[in-house]
């Protein structure tokens, strides 16, 4: 009986070997590539930073707001102004939410003044207001001045920056991101995509086991 | 099938049950550690990093336990997919095996519910959680439960092969 045991057991455990071997063999789906197409209006941090962080977002996602309200403003304090993180911001407005393509393009037209920080923070914590009432131009120019209103709306109004939203989204689809927020990390030739919120204590975490990695 | 049969319907559902949940254990385990449809494999620590990041976006649990579950599930998936192919003791394993299951099904209902927009991270892929996963964890978790019901009433039972008791 024991001796059976112990053949069942050594069976089992050279299978499951097998099948490691075998998967670990299996077709690459997912290869680490160079990040392209950045919009240096809407990345923060040093281009040479060793961890580079796509965030995918939208908006009207109110999942977006938590990620941006609740990591995002930590992870620009602790990783991005040190120099341990380049933070790219995505575009990656959802067909469902009727402005958030609208808010897109005002967000990517402070960006080009260099108010984009002001402007995506009014954007996130109006959010509730400017889906209800579509009134994304008055929260924009509740944060800017007459002046930086003024050169936000003439680029608006000047349909240069659909291309830009539009890059983004498609590069999203390169990454197969269908939901948001979705956030690829990069690091030392390795892609990892994170889908929706995450805390900044388990990001955090990650982004140390990235950082002292050899 | 006759009733003295070694595979009467009950063991055919028992043996079903092992070979598919301890398949799907070891694999679900042996991914999430190795991750392997990435290319370079990353090192196991960060693996399990990544793995709680997909934990925390049920937004269930605080960060130790996060931390806890993504540190221990895998190594303790392929434990069971190892117990549940060797067979030994199937009644405590089973039992265990259901639990597991029933509360991944509670937490992909509850997201599901809660319109979160994440992935089920089952086998560290990118996998969107949606009516199918649902589905897909309540075909499971019916399949542990019948199986360690049925592993229960058989240990009951003697051995269809065993010689009858004489009297």
């Amino acid at each position: 009986m024991m001796r059976q045991r112990i053949l069942a057991v050594t069976l089992a455990g050279t299978l499951f070997g097998l099948c490691c071997v075998l998967l670990a063999h299996a077709e690459v789906r997912q290869s680490a590539g160079a990040v392209s197409d950045i919009d240096p209006h809407k990345a923060f941090g040093s281009k040479t930073a060793p961890v580079v962080m796509e965030v995918f977002s939208d908006f009207q996602c109110p999942a977006c707001k938590t990620l941006y309200t609740g990591t995002n403003r930590q992870l620009m304090d602790n990783y991005v102004s040190t120099g341990k993180v380049y933070l790219i911001h995505r575009d990656f407005p959802l067909p469902m939410h009727a402005y958030s393509r609208v808010a897109a393009r005002y967000a990517r037209a402070a960006a080009q003044i260099g108010k984009v920080e002001p402007v995506e923070q009014a954007l996130y914590q109006n959010q509730e207001k400017w889906e209800q009432s579509g009134d994304v131009d008055g929260t924009v120019a509740s944060v800017l001045s007459v002046a930086d209103m003024g050169k936000v709306r003439a680029l608006v109004k000047g349909g240069t920056l659909e291309a830009g939203i539009d890059k983004d989204y498609a590069l999203g689809q390169g990454y197969h991101v269908n939901q948001t927020p979705t956030s690829i990390i990069h690091s030392k030739g390795q892609t990892f995509p994170v889908v929706g919120v995450v805390s900044y204590d388990i990001l955090h975490n990650f982004l140390d086991q990235l950082l002292s990695q050899k | 099938m006759l009733q003295s049969s070694p595979f009467n319907l009950r063991r055919t559902v028992i043996l079903i049950g092992r070979l598919v949940l301890g398949g799907i254990f070891l694999y679900a385990g042996y991914a999430k550690i190795l991750l392997p449809n990435m290319n370079p494999h990353p090192p196991i620590k960060i693996a399990l990093s990544l793995f709680a990041m997909q934990v925390d976006s049920y937004q269930m649990l605080p960060p130790q336990a996060v931390n806890l579950v993504a540190h221990t599930l895998p190594f303790a998936e392929i434990a069971l997919g190892l117990l549940l192919w060797i067979g030994w003791q199937l009644r405590i394993w089973g039992t265990l095996t259901s639990l597991i299951i029933l509360g991944f099904f509670a937490a992909v209902v509850r997201s599901y519910a809660l319109g979160l927009q994440i992935n089920c991270g089952c086998f560290a892929n990118p996998e969107p959680l949606t009516i199918s996963t649902v589905f897909r964890d309540g075909l499971l978790a019916a399949l542990a439960l019948v199986m360690t019901v049925f592993a229960f009433i058989e240990a009951r039972k003697p051995h269809a092969w065993s010689a009858p008791e004489k009297t």
